[in-house]
């Protein structure tokens, strides 16, 4: 210890800081509300004092980068910093303030110290398993009791026992620390005689020699055991729960790491509506993290209370702007770039983080070695904390309540009851068994500002009386009822402590119900059918207009209704979902901006956006739409320029598109132009993320878009590296067409194999496809990228069984020029003809030797236009070049084949202007419900992409 | 009626050249009309013949051709290819019943080559009637840049590469132009 004087204490007014050196060290010393701090002087991302930053809410912001840390605890809590910044000692004395250098502030340490061991004077020996509340509870009634023998405290977590209801609230707000929380601190160890073992869990329990067995191997004999061990809590049993960025919360650990997250997060999904998920909702929201309740019940907290105050707290949270989704089935977590994807029966919520609550699962394995009776709830015990072992006791969540509430065993999982209970268990090891007169349970919340209180035990059955003017608001109590006796089971009070304090009057002299005083009954029933209806509705079409009904058919993916492909509305939620949403969309090839100043132009979705290469040779994605007035600045198909410059009011864009210049910024003599503050840095032109690969460049609207890579899967990224293996490419040239179809059915028809033989009889004529070939229609995980593989045969091969089957086998028909059929064997795939759909807005044709890939740019929802950009590789002799134009007769709007499609696809959507509510059949396959196929006959790649376009679009 | 066969090629002398191109024009504008009848018609065999053996059909946009780029629509490289084409569209392609009106204009002679070939270029346009709809829609509107050769006395096609302009074809090419 070096206390060292480091300044006077008026040197750092309230709120302030200052900067000193102490032992050549800079330190940082800062004034929260009258109490000093120290922190190492320097941020740990880059040099500059901290001295000098921005102090709010015990906050120190770095001057320089805007980085922050817990002026407390040092604690790096956002970016750029991430290193957590040293903390000192402080003492002041006097008008002194004295740090310790090789001292850190306390705050920084949440572990325990050494414990002091207490010499046991009696013979009696007590193992508490589990150093939770409870076991607090328990030591100090023992010790209260007179209990005098030893007691050994075993506890998995590192630290003294503490509780945990300010985990969700003020510790996460940040107005409490952890150590107003600890229950038995090392000076109560002391005094109280405990022997602590932390950081170890007990293993293994021999209630015949009355031993218990620690991790670390040691064991410990006893007299009286005591199980308090808690619980953890329940994880949720689908794909995904263990992604990082999923948090569960029960320990100190977790609570710290879900603020940390919420510093970071602007939306995050909480599932499950109970007390810790409404809690957690609601120091989100007060943080400013919007945030969406998943409840999967017809109500929140359904399950523990009536529906009707379930609703009232369901009313409280979405008065402050929780997004609540009841009857909500969560299905997958899956990742979506750095953040995370909430699949449920209906729409993908994209969030940064998860906050799980669905409850706890009572910890009793050793219970349940020792052979103590328990049910999957808890452990039985009497009023005591006795359970049907002797020699050992429960209490806290571990445990169930004493005696069964209409009929069931439950276990109370509050604050109250693990207190009640292990002084119970406490005065019962040190000897005193006569009955302690019992408390009603009772039980706090504090959310959105509200402090709500519950007395006695309700069931979700129970009949309700409400009294107040507002169902939600202050004041407002509510009035449990048992069904079955009429007598008063519970009460709620909406920050109302006088009423629960009436309340345990009304409890003990069992008040019957009378309407003047306790409100009308509130069916619960009627009330909930219409809102579970409302919820439905809502749910269905979270954003869509109520009055337009998108209802899937009850069929599931085997039925496709016709609103997909024709409706406005959908489009439009397209554009905003797919194409502007979390997709890689293909914008143009390498070669064709080689050189910096190129650019064409370009769509992502309908949008117009141009790319161009920049100086540095990089490739940049820029909206064609002046950030003046709108215009589509940049009017050429493809071109050179050193800027560009919009015509209408001469405003130019770097070819970054960064705003360079506005004509008259200044105004002329003095009057008019901008105003002062109009910087070109916040004008430029709507930037996309880029990538490339093999040659391709693709842009995305997604700001943090996962790599390429994982968008693809190994699967498609194998295809697609078969096809751009490498060599450069080489354009050869352009087909455009519209095609008056919906866009998804190109899609779809590059996921039809089925339609292969038997729309396209020249194709099968001449042996290019037939049902018997070698085949694949491969669908990625996510069901939204294909390919239709198929390897070459000659027409000899196929069977007489296939060509009854295929309509579209001609016998005997030749051509004159069967050469243009060749397949030079040029790839390392075992397919001649491959053809991926890139979802969404991408096939890359690889025709045997004709290879071109094809962009997507709908128009509406009845029209897209098609781009083909067909090429051949850099060193293709003369002769291969042609070959591939040749071959380039069967592709295309004129294509052998690509004409067929095209009237095909019309034919579809002709289909469907005049027939209305119509719907598709796509049940082909049914082996596999949607995914990959091995055979040609199937339509589960169309199936997986609804899967999949369902999810995206909320449908 | 063919005036060509009636032409004696080695007693130029004797022929008045103002005459002569007269005379030439009027023979490509005649090929030129029973070309587009023939497709008008969908007589897709017919208009098999009107190319040469070693003829050269290419459909492409006015795009790629401003920019040196060969992919064309249609590429047939050879009358059997040429064949194959016509072969395919009326045996095995299936597309929606259609009307359509080739009507070709401007017709310049470009000159001719020591080999006989002619050089020149009509513009055209195509004119579609679907049977569902009132209007006859602007399929396609371009230009023919051609080489004329005659085979045995009588006037083909060696080289026909049709540009179009409209960059964006409405839907599919279902017939040559
Ligand atoms: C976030 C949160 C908010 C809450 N808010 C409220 C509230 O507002 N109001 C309210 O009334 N209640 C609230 N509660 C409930 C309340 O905190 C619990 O009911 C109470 O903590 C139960 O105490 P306990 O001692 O039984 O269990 P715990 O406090 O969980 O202690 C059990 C301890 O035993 C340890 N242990 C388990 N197995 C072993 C082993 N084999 N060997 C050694 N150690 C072991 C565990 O690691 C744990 O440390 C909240 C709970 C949480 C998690
Ligand atoms: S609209 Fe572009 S400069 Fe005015
Ligand atoms: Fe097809």
């Amino acid at each position: 210890m070096a206390w060292t004087r480091a300044a006077s204490l008026n040197e750092v007014p309230e709120g302030k800081a200052l900067g000193i050196e102490v032992d050549g060290i800079h330190i940082a010393l800062y004034n929260l509300d009258g109490k000093i701090y120290a922190t190492h002087g320097i941020c740990t991302h880059a040099l500059a004092l901290l001295a000098e930053g921005w102090i709010e809410d015990g906050k120190v912001e770095c001057p320089l980068h805007q980085g922050q840390f817990d002026i407390r605890t040092g604690k790096a809590l956002c970016a750029p910093v991430t290193e957590d910044l040293r903390t000192y000692a402080v003492r002041v004395e006097g008008d002194d303030i004295l740090i310790d250098p090789e001292q850190p502030a306390a705050e920084t340490v949440f572990g325990s110290r050494p414990a002091a061991a207490a010499p046991a004077k009696d013979a009696s020996r007590v193992v508490i398993v589990g150093a939770g509340q409870a076991a607090a509870a328990a030591i100090r009634a023992m010790r209260t009791a007179g209990f005098n023998g030893s007691i050994d405290l075993v506890g998995t977590e590192p630290h003294l026992p503490y509780e945990r209801p300010p985990l969700s609230k003020e510790f996460l707000l940040g107005t409490a620390e952890f150590s107003s929380s600890v229950r038995l601190s090392e000076t109560d160890a002391v005094q109280l005689g405990v022997r602590l073992h932390l950081g170890v869990a007990a293993t293994a329990i021999d209630a015949a020699q009355r031993q218990i067995t620690l991790a670390n191997s040691e064991v410990l004999a006893y007299d009286a055991l005591l199980l308090a061990t808690g619980g953890t809590p329940r994880r949720l049993g689908i794909p995904g729960a263990d992604l990082p960025g999923v948090h569960y919360l029960r320990t100190i650990e977790d609570a710290a790491a879900i603020g940390a997250t919420l510093d970071r997060a602007h939306h995050v999904a909480v599932i499950g509506g109970g007390f810790i998920g409404l809690e957690l909702a609601s120091t989100a929201i007060s943080r400013g993290v919007a945030v969406t309740l998943l409840e999967r019940e017809r109500e929140i907290m359904a399950r523990i209370m009536p529906a009707a105050v379930g609703r009232a707290f369901r009313i409280m949270a979405e008065r402050h702007g929780v997004d609540i989704r009841r009857d909500a089935r969560v299905i997958e977590i899956t990742r979506r770039g750095a953040r995370l994807g909430v699949v449920t029966g209906e729409d993908t919520i994209e969030v940064d983080a998860v906050l799980v609550g669905i409850g706890m699962q009572p910890t009793f394995d050793l219970a349940l070695q020792a052979g103590c009776t328990t049910t999957p709830a808890g452990i039985e015990v009497d009023a005591q904390g006795r359970t049907s072992v002797p020699g050992i006791w429960a209490a806290g969540d571990c445990a169930l309540y004493h005696e069964p509430v209409a009929g069931r065993r439950l276990s109370l999982q509050s604050w109250q009851n693990a207190e009640e209970q292990g002084a119970a268990a406490g005065r019962s090891i040190a000897g005193h068994n006569t009955a302690v007169a019992q408390k009603h349970p009772w039980f706090w919340t504090d959310q959105f500002g509200r402090n709500v209180q519950m007395l006695g035990i309700v069931s979700a059955e129970d009949h309700v009386a409400l009294a107040a003017a507002d169902e939600a608001g202050p004041g407002a109590i509510y009035r449990m009822f048992d069904k079955a006796t009429g007598r008063l089971a519970g009460v709620v009070a909406f920050s109302n402590p006088q009423a629960i304090r009436a309340a345990r009057a009304e409890l003990d002299s069992a008040t019957p119900f009378d309407p003047d005083i306790h409100g009308a009954i509130i069916s619960s029933k009627g009330q909930d059918g219409a809102d579970a209806m409302e919820a439905s509705v809502m749910n269905a079409n979270p954003g869509l207009s109520l009055t337009k009904r998108y209802i899937w058919p009850a069929d599931g993916l085997t039925r496709i209704p016709d609103w997909v492909y024709t409706d406005q509305a959908i489009y439009e939620r397209e554009v905003e979902k797919i194409f502007h949403g979390r997709t890689w969309n293909y914008v143009a090839l390498e070669a064709e901006v080689p050189n910096s100043g190129d650019f064409i132009r370009s769509n992502v979705g309908p949008t117009p956006v141009v790319v161009s290469r920049a100086e540095d040779g990089s490739i940049h994605v820029f909206e064609n739409r002046c950030a003046h007035r709108a215009a589509e600045f940049c009017r050429e198909l493809s071109g050179n320029a050193k800027e560009f410059v919009c015509p209408y009011h001469q405003w130019s864009y770097d070819l970054k598109g960064n705003l360079a210049g506005v004509p008259f910024r200044r105004g002329v003599g003095g009057k008019g132009g901008m105003p002062a503050d109009f910087r070109n840095a916040d004008h430029g032109l709507r930037r996309l993320k880029v990538t490339t690969h093999r040659g391709v460049v693709f842009a995305s609207y997604c700001d943090d878009m996962e790599p390429l890579a994982d968008y693809f899967t190994p699967e498609i990224m194998r295809e697609f590296e078969a096809t751009f293996d490498g060599r450069k490419l080489k354009v050869l040239g352009y087909y455009r067409h519209s095609l008056p179809g919906n866009w998804k059915l190109y899609h779809e028809n590059l996921k039809d194999p089925y339609h292969a033989t038997l729309l396209h009889t020249f194709l099968v004529t001449f042996g290019l496809l037939v049902a018997g070939n070698k085949s694949l229609m491969l669908a990625d995980p996510s069901g939204r990228h294909g390919v239709m593989a198929s390897a070459k045969s000659d027409g000899k091969a196929v069977s007489s069984d296939a060509k009854k089957e295929m309509r579209a086998y001609k016998e005997g028909m030749t051509l004159a020029e069967p050469r243009f059929m060749d397949f030079v064997d040029e790839f390392d795939s075992p397919w001649s003809v491959t053809m991926a759909t890139i979802w969404p807005n991408l096939i890359v044709q690889r025709e045997m030797n004709t290879l071109g890939v094809r962009q997507i740019v709908p128009t509406g929802p009845h029209e897209f236009i098609m781009k083909w950009t067909m090429f051949g590789f850099e060193g293709d002799t003369e002769e291969m070049t042609r070959h591939r134009l040749r071959q380039g007769n069967l592709m295309g709007p004129a294509g052998f084949l690509g004409l067929e499609d095209n009237e095909a696809i019309k034919f579809v959507q002709d289909g469907m202007q005049r027939v209305p509510n119509g719907e598709h059949l796509v049940k082909l396959d049914p082996a596999v419900e949607a995914g990959t196929a091995d055979n040609l006959i199937s339509e589960a790649a169309i199936r997986a992409m609804y899967k999949h376009w369902r999810a995206e679009m909320g449908l | 009626m063919d005036m060509a066969l009636k032409r004696n090629p080695s007693s130029a002398s004797l022929v008045d050249p103002r005459l002569e191109a007269v005379l030439l024009r009027h023979e490509i504008e005649t090929f030129n009309v029973r070309y587009a009848n023939a497709l008008d018609e969908q007589r897709l065999a017919d208009w098999t013949e009107m190319f040469t053996d070693d003829a050269t059909y290419v459909i492409l946009s006015r795009e790629n051709h401003d920019r040196n780029m060969p992919v064309g629509l249609i590429y047939c490289e050879g009358k059997g290819m040429i064949r194959d084409r016509a072969f395919a569209l009326s045996e095995t392609a299936m597309f929606a019943p259609r009307y359509l009106r080739h009507i070709i204009g401007n017709l310049d002679l470009l000159g001719d080559e020591r080999d006989g070939t002619i050089k020149a270029r009509a513009n055209y346009v195509v004119l579609q009637v679907l049977f569902d709809r009132p209007d006859a829609t602007l399929h396609q509107i371009g230009v023919y840049y051609d080489a004329f050769r005659r085979e045995n006395g009588v006037l083909k096609l060696a080289d026909r590469r049709c540009v179009y302009d409209n960059l964006l074809v409405p839907n599919a090419l279902c017939l040559p132009v």
